[in-house]
């Protein structure tokens, strides 16, 4: 219905030289039919075919050949023709004649949009203009002034019966061999038998009206049509007939029919019109035919046209059907029943449309440069296949610039589609349509529908409906490829959930749990439950974090929080287990959150079971610094001992004596109660110490906790010969932190400081403290001393476990220390001093708000 | 009562010790001066009529064995007895081969303390006999 049989630039597969001589046989014989219908003794004919023959071949070659046609039938006028006139003569008439079939075919190709085609009005009026009236009407001046000339003949009668005898032939004949030409005998054997038995009626009629008409009654029809002649009114019916019911091509036939009928009658004087004068016979035949003819010829393509457009209208209407159809079938195809329903609905437009092959080509989702190709031809369904890009590289440029290609010949493929002419030749491609399959930016692929064979094109028109249908295919496409993603991710998103060892569920913005993964096992909070009132209920059961996490929930799913997160205990039925929340909302339209829950009892034990190694490793520490100051720890007991011992033995003496001195022995015990203080001090400094307390964070004053360690660490600093300096800043350091834990951090600077001038000269071994408060928001604590410093290279090594440069040491004072400051929020760093030895610092947050 | 009346100079950087000490050494007769370090006692101490020198082993500054060398190129030395909060063998050693009179640790009792003493002026006697029979001889 698509494909419309064309003639290529030959006529109907004929070789060229068969068509020249096809033309040549023609042009004679029409010549020699014009001779016979001759009024003579008057040269010019009544009808002269050869014009109208060689205006129909030009009209239906290219023009590029032309001059090889009117070459062609040069012989033919000679041969016709020199036998009768003379050659000076001939040659001027076949001059004249070339004339008039070249402005025809040149007039119709310039005024006429298929100068072939006599189905529409327009058309036709442009050929009875141009190619009947204006055509022989100006090539009739030189043949008569020729006829004229070299005859003697009237000019005035020469001119008329010419340019009449060339109006009928070409208002009948120029259409009957076109058109018989173009359409070829296939439509005739196409034709049904009612068709023929229609056509043969049609003919007999004619005839018995023509001879009724310009024949002798008497002889032919006796009595039949006995009366007065009506002129003309008994053939009209006929040719009515004929241009309603055959078109513009039965109606030519039978006008050639009823001209070549009315001239042998006429030529033979016999009929209506038996006038004395020849040539006013001739005229008056003429003047009827073609009067008659062309409103004949008017009205038949007028009938054409309404038929092609109900015709289109029609086919206009079943397309439409279709791709109806075609939406429907696609619009809610699940994707998995895609590939089958491309194949069935390709093979349905195919054989709809009646084409050759479709084929629906799709870039591929895997591989950039590959296109799989569906394709269906009137066999069946073809197995699909996948291309290469660059074996279409044109078409595919084409297509990714949402070009259509319409190619009606391998003529119009542009120069530079090497590939694809190519593949024209090896498929036999006649013409070809592709229409790019567009989703949005993108470009799917394409949909080419298309003709094999010498002979079938597609009509332009149905480009539009193409790129509806291509729409729907590249929609459907769209959408699987749509689904087959989702498919993927839910499939993704499924496993990874599944996989996660957290329990994770989604709330709708209720609290209400929507879904939850395999890991979720939280007692009493299923599907369909509100988590949020589970956690009220938690509360209510006296459990106090219930209600901060009902709290947190329903304020992310309020959205006036970003996310909640907390820690809790929960007794399961053997022990305590830890569990970290974290709740963040969900990004959908209607809100909601997600809920992951995490068991971190096994975290929370490690970080205990950490906690607890780095105290007993720090208290064991600090129990073996402490042993490596047990000789000061004695002097600085024994100094109080010692005064205690002596003051109450010199007291014992005072009381032997007659008189004793109780002012003085009085000053005594005082003294006595003093020392013991002072002994106790030492030992409750040293128990604080040597406890193995649990990290407690309270507020203190570094300055005060920098004095004690400096105070008892006085005598071995004394036993070393190291003289201490403390410079403690005038305001009060608040800070949160651990007494016992900040104390040995300044424990451990103060012994390494005195353990690193062993081996310098006691003048030199000075210790300065000091403590200062930076920027009103830190408390710093440097240790300065006169040793020989940190050795280039190993700063980041101090701090690490196990490193030392004592022949005794363990390497475990300045890792537990820093570990103990990162804990409290600080940082502990050396630098070697401008001059000589180094200094440690540690720096710590002053506690909010105690700073002045 | 011979002790009546023999100086004793007290060194020793903690002034509760020295206010016992000298307590307890007044409490038996003798007249005693203290001093909080080596250096102090150097300059002020009336080291040619003390009997003997009590000092402590550690102080700020130099120390009892700093202070023993000093003394010991003292024409006529003084008898020295340490005193110390943390005994150790070389320390004590190295006091007792100076010529210490003794070596005694915090806390010591009375009798340690006066048997020291009395050795010590004992020794300050048989060195000022000596000197004065040297004397007489020349």
């Amino acid at each position: 219905m698509m494909v419309e049989t064309t003639g290529n630039n030959r006529i109907q597969g004929w070789s060229p030289a068969a068509t020249l001589l096809a033309v040549a046989v023609a042009y004679y014989v029409g010549a020699q039919l014009g001779f016979i219908l001759r009024f003579p003794p008057t040269t010019p004919s009544v009808l002269w075919p050869p014009n109208s023959i060689l205006t129909a071949t030009l009209l239906l070659t290219p023009v590029r050949r032309w001059w090889l046609y009117l070459l062609a039938a040069l012989p033919a006028h000679l041969a016709a023709e020199l036998p009768v006139l003379p050659p000076l003569l001939v040659i001027g008439l076949f001059a004249t004649n070339c004339v008039e079939a070249l402005v025809a075919a040149a007039g119709l190709r310039w005024f006429s949009d298929a100068p072939t085609r006599f189905d529409t009005l327009r058309r036709m009026v442009g050929f009875v203009l141009v190619g009947a009236l204006v055509a022989p009407f100006v090539s009739s001046f030189p043949d008569a002034a020729l006829v004229a000339a070299l005859r003697g003949e009237s000019y005035s009668v020469v001119w008329r019966t010419r340019f009449f005898s060339n109006v009928l032939g070409a208002l009948t004949i120029v259409p009957a061999v076109v058109m018989a030409v173009r359409n070829g005998l296939p439509n005739l054997r196409a034709a049904a038998p009612r068709r023929y038995l229609e056509a043969g009626l049609l003919a007999g009629g004619l005839f018995l009206a023509s001879m009724g008409q310009f024949g002798n009654r008497s002889e032919f029809v006796p009595g039949l049509l006995a009366g007065p002649p009506a002129p003309a009114a008994v053939l009209l019916p006929f040719l009515l007939w004929s241009a309603v019911r055959f078109g513009p091509g039965g109606l030519s036939v039978c006008l050639i029919a009823t001209t070549l009928l009315a001239v042998v009658a006429g030529t033979g004087e016999s009929g209506i019109f038996m006038t004395p004068r020849a040539a006013e016979a001739v005229l008056s035949l003429q003047i009827l035919l073609s009067t008659m003819t062309i409103p004949l010829m008017c009205l038949a393509a007028v009938i054409e046209e309404r038929r092609q457009a109900s015709e289109a209208l029609a086919t206009r209407l079943r397309l439409e059907e279709m791709l109806s159809r075609l939406s429907a079938a696609f619009v809610r195809l699940p994707g998995t029943e895609m590939h089958r329903a491309l194949d069935e609905w390709l093979g349905r437009v195919g054989e709809h449309l009646g084409l050759d092959w479709i084929v629906i080509a799709e870039y591929s989702r895997t591989e950039a440069d590959e296109l799989v190709v569906r394709a269906w031809a009137p066999s069946g369904p073809v197995k699909p296949r996948t291309v290469a890009r660059h074996e279409v590289p044109w078409a595919d440029d084409q297509l990714r610039q949402r070009q259509t290609i319409a190619v009606r010949a391998v003529g119009d493929l542009p120069p530079h589609a090497h590939a694809e002419r190519l593949m024209f030749r090896l498929y036999g491609i006649r013409s070809c349509i592709v229409v790019p399959l567009e989703a949005g930016e993108r470009v799917l692929g394409g949909l080419a529908v298309g003709t094999t064979g010498a002979d079938r094109a597609l009509r332009e028109p149905f480009t539009g409906w193409l790129r509806l249908v291509a729409e729907v295919f590249a929609s459907a496409l769209e959408r699987t490829a749509m689904e087959d993603a989702l498919r993927a991710s839910e499939g993704m998103k499924s496993a990874i959930l599944s996989s996660l060892s957290n329990g994770v569920a989604v709330l709708d913005s209720d609290g209400t749990i929507i879904a939850v993964n395999q890991s979720w096992t939280i007692e009493g909070a299923t599907v369909g439950s509100n988590y949020v009132a589970a956690w009220h209920e938690t509360a209510r059961a006296g459990a106090s974090h219930g209600r901060d996490a009902a709290a947190g929930i329903a304020a992310v799913l309020a959205r006036e929080r970003d996310s909640f997160a907390s820690e809790y205990t929960a007794r399961d039925s053997t022990a305590e287990r830890w569990y970290s929340m974290v709740v963040v909302p969900l990004n959908q339209p209607g809100g909601g959150a997600v809920i992951s829950h995490t068991d971190v009892t096994e975290r929370k034990r490690a970080e205990e079971n950490a906690q607890r190694s780095r105290e007993e490793l720090a208290h064991f520490t600090r129990v073996s610094t402490m042993g490596a100051l047990a000789a000061s720890l004695a002097h600085e007991l024994n100094q109080p001992l010692a005064a205690i011992l002596s003051n109450a033995q010199a007291g014992r003496r005072f009381l032997d004596a007659a008189r004793p001195d109780l002012g003085e022995i009085r000053s005594i015990l005082s003294d006595i109660v003093d020392d013991d203080k002072r002994a106790g001090e030492v030992i409750e400094r040293l128990r604080e110490l040597f406890r193995k307390g649990e990290q407690e964070f309270v507020s203190l004053d570094l300055n005060a906790l920098v004095r004690d360690v400096v105070k008892l660490l006085g005598s071995d600093a004394l036993i070393r010969r190291v003289r201490m300096h403390l410079d403690v800043a005038a305001e009060p350091l608040i800070v949160a932190g651990d007494r016992i834990q900040l104390q040995q951090v300044v424990l451990n600077l103060l012994v390494n400081a005195m353990d690193a001038m062993a081996d310098c000269p006691t003048e030199e071994r000075v210790v300065s403290v000091q403590t200062e408060l930076c920027d009103g928001q830190t408390a710093r604590v440097s240790v300065q001393d006169a040793g020989p410093g940190i050795l280039t290279g190993q700063d980041d090594l101090l701090f690490e476990p196990f490193y030392t440069t004592k022949p005794t040491g363990m390497g475990m004072g300045l890792s537990i220390s820093r570990s103990i400051i990162e804990a409290h929020g600080g940082l502990i760093w050396a630098t070697n001093n401008p001059v000589r030895g180094a200094t440690f610092s540690f720096a710590m947050p002053i506690r909010n708000g105690a700073a002045t | 009562m011979s002790r009546n009346g023999a100086r004793i100079i007290v060194v020793d950087d903690d002034i509760s010790v020295r206010r016992a000490l000298s307590r307890l050494l007044i409490s038996a007769g003798y007249r005693v001066q203290t001093f909080e370090s080596a250096r102090d006692v150097l300059m002020n101490g009336d080291l040619g009529r003390a009997a003997c020198v009590i000092v402590d082993v550690r102080m700020p500054g130099p120390g009892g064995l700093e202070l023993q060398e000093i003394l010991l190129q003292v024409p006529g030395p003084i008898p020295i007895i340490f005193i110390t909060g943390n005994p150790d063998v070389p320390t004590a050693v190295k006091a007792m081969m100076a010529g210490a009179v003794d070596f005694l640790s915090k806390p010591f009792s009375e009798e340690e303390l006066f048997g020291a003493v009395e050795q010590a002026l004992a020794l300050r006697r048989a060195s000022s006999d000596q000197g004065r029979m040297a004397h007489r001889r020349r």
